[in-house]
């Protein structure tokens, strides 16, 4: 069995090729542009050089070709927006179609969410497959190889995109991933100076903050990066404290692996409380610094 | 220009039933509009409105229920000028492969174009694919994540927000562009757009070609619930702060 990984973040990177190594006694790494490397992930790394003004979807041709020379059986690929565009042009190349954001492997049956959570749907490729796999699925497994280096000619596309500017997002700093506690607000935040009351608390209990939904659309009271939830971050940290979060489906899919699930809520119908392992009934507004307080 | 912009018609999620034994029921479930792409109808429309003499098409491929009177007003009051829609029970429950080149069919039907925009994942499947997999169908340049669009002469220009950088790419027509939830607002339609959405064309058809979908689904149910402890306590309480603080420590 061989297996293609496709990523462009080291984390990834190690985490994918530990994955394929569970499956594959070979393993070929595709990396991309400058990506930086880990030790050790992979039997072969075949890098694709970006020309100047390429965009790293164009080197989907490039991976087409690899793929091809390669005669993998199964591809697993981070799910970043470039990769997704690679992996999608590789499917569409060999009938197939991307088995995403796997949350779990069981042999060839691939699970992941339907409808946000609603379902789990349990999936199996026809031919060759090719799943996008996210950050925790594989963390157990242990990554190894030579990463035997092979340069890859650039095949270009019929149509480029060409690549105006690259800007960096300017991060929050907080990885929530690597949070173990987790401070989550929600609607029941009136302004966002009270969002203070939730950083107090992140504080006492070195956590890191996140919210629902609302807080990051329409208004941008917080990074869209800490949103918790469908399309947003998927968490299963030990702690998670949900403050004046109702609890809807579309949040709760986003915690509900996480180990003890606390919830603060003013209203005692809020579903929340039916899905956590203590609740507090009350004010976030009164209940929130007296918390931090007794902590 | 030519704006196509393509969607899905999912049943609502708020009406889905989950059975006895955790498989899902739709029996009651709504058909509409996959909720995100709402979002690429209003950019379409807001960039229809930017560029005069532009014209957006809708397009969706989908079982015999999506042909719904209701549903293809909500779509042609929404900015909409003209709607093409498969409805054929050959396009039920298609992955993205089968949706693509359904999609393709249908596409060809509606003559020349310069752009089509996607929304930024379905409500069901979410796995962010018909995008690319129909800009390959049709031998398309593609690109995702778009937070804003600008036309040019012969090209759009992209600004496309990823995960830790924000690229502004400039993208040949014609092409396949998918927006975030970001891109716009969806409007609200009014009573006057309904009306008006009545009299504008509908083109519905069946499949040609069959879609055999690549992924086979073994199984899909509702999750098993995580066992939680369920203490509630009122913040009122005597010492429920104390009880709460507790707790946590205990958790960590």
């Amino acid at each position: 069995m061989k297996a293609l990984v496709l990523a462009e973040r080291s984390d990834a990177i190690a985490e994918l090729c530990a994955g394929a190594r569970t499956v594959a006694d070979e393993v070929v790494l595709v990396a991309f542009g400058d990506t930086q490397v880990p030790e050790a992930v992979a039997d072969k790394v075949a890098h694709i050089a970006l020309p100047e003004g390429a965009v790293v979807d164009d080197a989907a041709d490039t991976v087409i070709a690899a793929f091809d020379a390669e005669k993998a059986d199964v591809v697993f690929v981070e799910p970043t927006k470039h990769m997704k565009v690679v992996a999608g042009k590789l499917a569409a190349h060999l009938g197939a179609s991307v088995i995403t954001d796997v949350i779990a492997f069981e042999g060839d049956v691939a699970t992941n969410m339907f409808f946000g959570g609603v379902g789990m749907k349990k999936q199996k490729a026809a031919g060759v497959a090719i799943y996008t796999v996210g950050a925790g699925v594989f963390a157990e497994a242990q990554a190894s190889g030579a990463n035997a280096v092979e340069e890859l000619a650039w095949v270009a596309p019929a149509k480029a995109v060409k690549l105006v500017s690259s800007k960096a997002i300017e991060k929050s700093g907080v990885d929530l991933f690597k949070a173990d506690v987790v401070v989550a607000a929600g609607r029941g935040f009136a302004a966002k100076e009270d969002l203070k009351m939730a950083d107090e608390l992140c504080e006492k209990l070195g956590a890191g903050l996140g919210c629902s939904r609302p807080l990051t659309e329409g208004v941008d009271w917080l990074p869209t990066e800490v949103y918790i939830g469908v399309s947003g971050l998927m968490l299963s940290p030990k702690v998670y404290i949900a403050a004046g979060i109702s609890g809807q489906m579309q949040h709760m899919v986003g915690c509900n692996r996480a180990t003890t699930l606390f919830a603060i809520n003013k209203d005692k119908n809020a579903p929340i409380f039916k899905q956590c392992d203590f609740g507090l009934v009350g004010d976030i507004n009164t209940v929130l610094p007296a918390l931090t307080a007794a902590l | 220009m030519k704006i196509v912009v393509s969607f899905k018609v999912v049943p609502d999620d708020q009406d889905i039933q989950v059975s006895g034994d955790g498989s899902l029921d739709f029996s009651k479930a709504h058909k509409i509009v996959s909720t995100y792409d709402l979002n690429a109808m209003e950019a379409a429309a807001q960039l229809a409105a930017a560029n005069e003499g532009s014209s957006v098409v809708g397009v969706t491929v989908g079982d015999k229920k999506i042909d719904d009177s209701k549903l293809k007003k909500n779509v042609l009051a929404r900015g909409v000028d003209e709607l093409f829609m498969t409805a054929d029970d050959a396009c039920a429950d298609m992955d993205a492969h089968a949706t693509a080149a359904a999609l393709a069919e249908l596409v060809a039907k509606v003559g020349d174009y310069d752009l089509i925009l996607c929304g930024d994942g379905s409500a069901d499947n979410y796995a962010q694919q018909v995008d690319v997999q129909l800009a390959a169908k049709l031998g398309l340049p593609v690109v995702n994540g778009a937070t804003k669009i600008e036309a040019g002469d012969g090209f759009v220009t992209v600004e496309r927000t990823l995960e830790d950088v924000v690229e502004t790419v400039e993208v040949p027509l014609p092409a396949v562009v998918s927006v975030t939830p970001d891109v716009a607002l969806p409007r609200i339609p009014g009573m006057k757009d309904i009306l008006a959405a009545g009299k504008k064309p509908m083109n519905v058809v069946a499949a040609e070609g069959t879609f055999a979908n690549a992924i086979k689904v073994v199984d899909c149910k509702a999750p098993e619930q995580a066992d939680r402890k369920l203490e509630i306590i009122d913040a009122s309480e005597d010492g429920a702060i104390e009880k709460f603080a507790a707790a946590i420590k205990a958790a960590l």
